[in-house]
């Protein structure tokens, strides 16, 4: 336990530079996803069926494949195939890396959320905005859109909250976040080798930081609760 | 609205196209693992002269990028978070006779063959054992450092287990392909592959297997005494190997360090450093 105490200050300090790489992997992935996911899920509803099957193979893939194969692809692929590996060695090159990598595979699965609130909405609404003579844009975003954003509000947050364990997977590509952090003191560093503790500590950052996010996301529920 | 509906296609277009080349990928990608392995046999033979010197490249680019993982004696970071230790010294030295400044990247050691490859680093210079696997995969320098592998038990329980045939009944915890499974493969033991040497003490330390087998050096840092496991200890060795350094297959680097290698030892730099990290009595004359 005096151990422990004494650990402690430096392995926090660890663990919190590496929670902020867990966290910046995290928001960059959901500023990123979001959009790119509702560009697919139009994809996937197109009247243009080539269009829509080329969408539906593409998820397809992306997500029947395990993620951290899709980071050691588009990590390590440049630089073996085509021999200009044009992330760089450093951090930032694998951070980069991650976040196409997550971003990618995260809008895969939003857009799968995306369809279902979309094709969710029953027909009526649409008709009744033409009836109103409003445009087609207009009754997408302003009837469709705004009624699928409540509907998907469930799902969305079961997904997010999924993702902020998932970033863990991209220690695969050695990006420092903080499982990484945590597990370098089980073999030694900073002059604390053989510790423990610090691994299963992590937890409690994610444990934390999902608390955080379940309040929010329930409150952002509660908002849209006045559709019924 | 028409206009609309063309934007979004033209937008879909490029997604698609760019999933396909990551769709491309996936195919490709065996391929690319195969083909370092196919080529192997008919370079090292010949030991062409590398067309394309790599210390001509590295000059021109003027940075030698290092794969290493925290590594207490060998790479390990300072309080002031500079990265220090008898291998981490030895190639900030060897950068400089080279002319160009060196960078430290720390690598998940299981993809150290896929970071060379890549180009994601140059070499790995971590106390990498000299194995059969490493030496096909990566042009290595001279051996530089001697290691063993030793067997890792409670405290309490050593004076059991001082020979070889007396841990034959242990159920042993080892590193998944390092030396150490390797050797425990071959005595006919029991054992359970984990992913890292520090998980394998973790197991021990747990209870989960009885012993774990990892290297000497690291075994004297992190073991006994004043260390996080102070109720584990080792006790015998199974086998002993050596230290060296990987480049790219094909590499004209290695020769180069070779070369280095010899001066430094030469002139007593390199046993300097090694007294300064302790592991003086484990280098190899150049």
């Amino acid at each position: 336990m005096e151990l422990i105490l004494e650990q402690m200050p430096v392995v926090i300090h660890s663990l919190n530079i590496g929670f902020l790489q867990t966290l910046k992997l995290f928001f960059v992935t959901l500023i990123g996803a979001i959009p790119l996911g509702l560009i697919i899920s139009f994809g996937s509803m197109s009247r243009f069926s080539p269009l829509r099957w080329l969408t539906r193979l593409v998820v397809w893939v992306v997500r029947g494949t395990p993620l951290m194969i899709q980071l050691l692809i588009i990590y390590y692929f440049p630089g073996l195939v085509l021999k200009n590996n044009w992330w760089g060695s450093g951090e930032t090159g694998r951070f980069i890396a991650s976040s196409v990598a997550f971003i990618f595979n995260y809008a895969c699965y939003f857009s799968e959320i995306y369809r279902g609130g979309i094709q969710g909405v029953p027909k009526g609404q649409q008709e009744a905005g033409m009836v109103l003579g409003m445009t087609k844009s207009q009754i997408f975003f302003k009837v469709t859109l705004l009624q699928m954003i409540k509907r998907i509000v469930p799902p969305m947050s079961n997904e997010i909250i999924t993702l902020v364990k998932d970033t863990s997977l991209a220690r695969i590509i050695a990006l420092q976040e903080i499982i990484w952090a945590g597990q370098a003191f089980l073999k030694g560093s900073q002059g604390i080798s053989g510790a423990i503790w610090p691994l299963f500590f992590t937890a409690v950052y994610y444990l934390i930081f999902n608390g955080i996010l379940t309040v929010l996301l329930g409150r952002l529920e509660q908002k849209l609760d006045y559709f019924k | 609205m028409k206009n609309m509906k063309k934007i979004w296609a033209m937008l879909l277009a490029l997604t698609m196209i760019l999933s396909l080349a990551a769709c491309g990928s996936k195919k490709e990608t065996p391929a690319a693992e195969e083909k370092p392995a196919a080529e192997q046999p008919a370079e090292t033979p010949a030991e062409e002269p590398a067309a394309d010197s790599e210390v001509a490249a590295i000059q021109s680019k003027g940075t030698l990028v290092v794969g290493i993982t925290d590594f207490a004696p060998m790479d390990y970071k300072d309080a002031d978070g500079n990265w220090i230790g008898f291998d981490a010294d030895m190639a900030k030295a060897f950068a400089e006779s080279l002319g160009v400044a060196v960078e430290f990247v720390e690598i998940d050691w299981d993809n150290k063959v896929l970071e060379l490859n890549s180009q994601a680093i140059d070499c790995v210079w971590n106390g990498m054992t000299l194995t059969d696997e490493v030496t096909s995969a990566m042009e290595c320098s001279n051996a530089y450092c001697n290691n063993a592998q030793v067997v890792i038990v409670p405290a309490d329980k050593a004076d059991q287990y001082q020979t070889v045939e007396a841990c034959a009944d242990l159920a042993f915890a080892v590193e998944a392909g390092s030396a150490g499974e390797a050797e425990v493969d071959a005595l006919g033991y029991n054992f359970t592959p984990v992913k890292a040497q520090s998980d394998a003490l973790m197991e021990v330390a747990a209870g989960t297997s009885d012993a774990a087998v990892i290297d000497s050096l690291m075994a004297a840092a992190m073991v006994g005494e004043g260390t996080g496991y102070a109720d584990l200890t080792y006790t015998v060795g199974l086998n002993s190997e050596e230290y060296g350094v990987g480049f790219r297959k094909g590499s004209d680097l290695a020769a180069a360090l070779n070369d280095f290698f010899a001066a430094a030892y030469a002139d007593g730099s390199m046993i300097e450093c090694a007294e300064a990290y302790g592991v003086q009595a484990a280098l190899i004359a150049q």
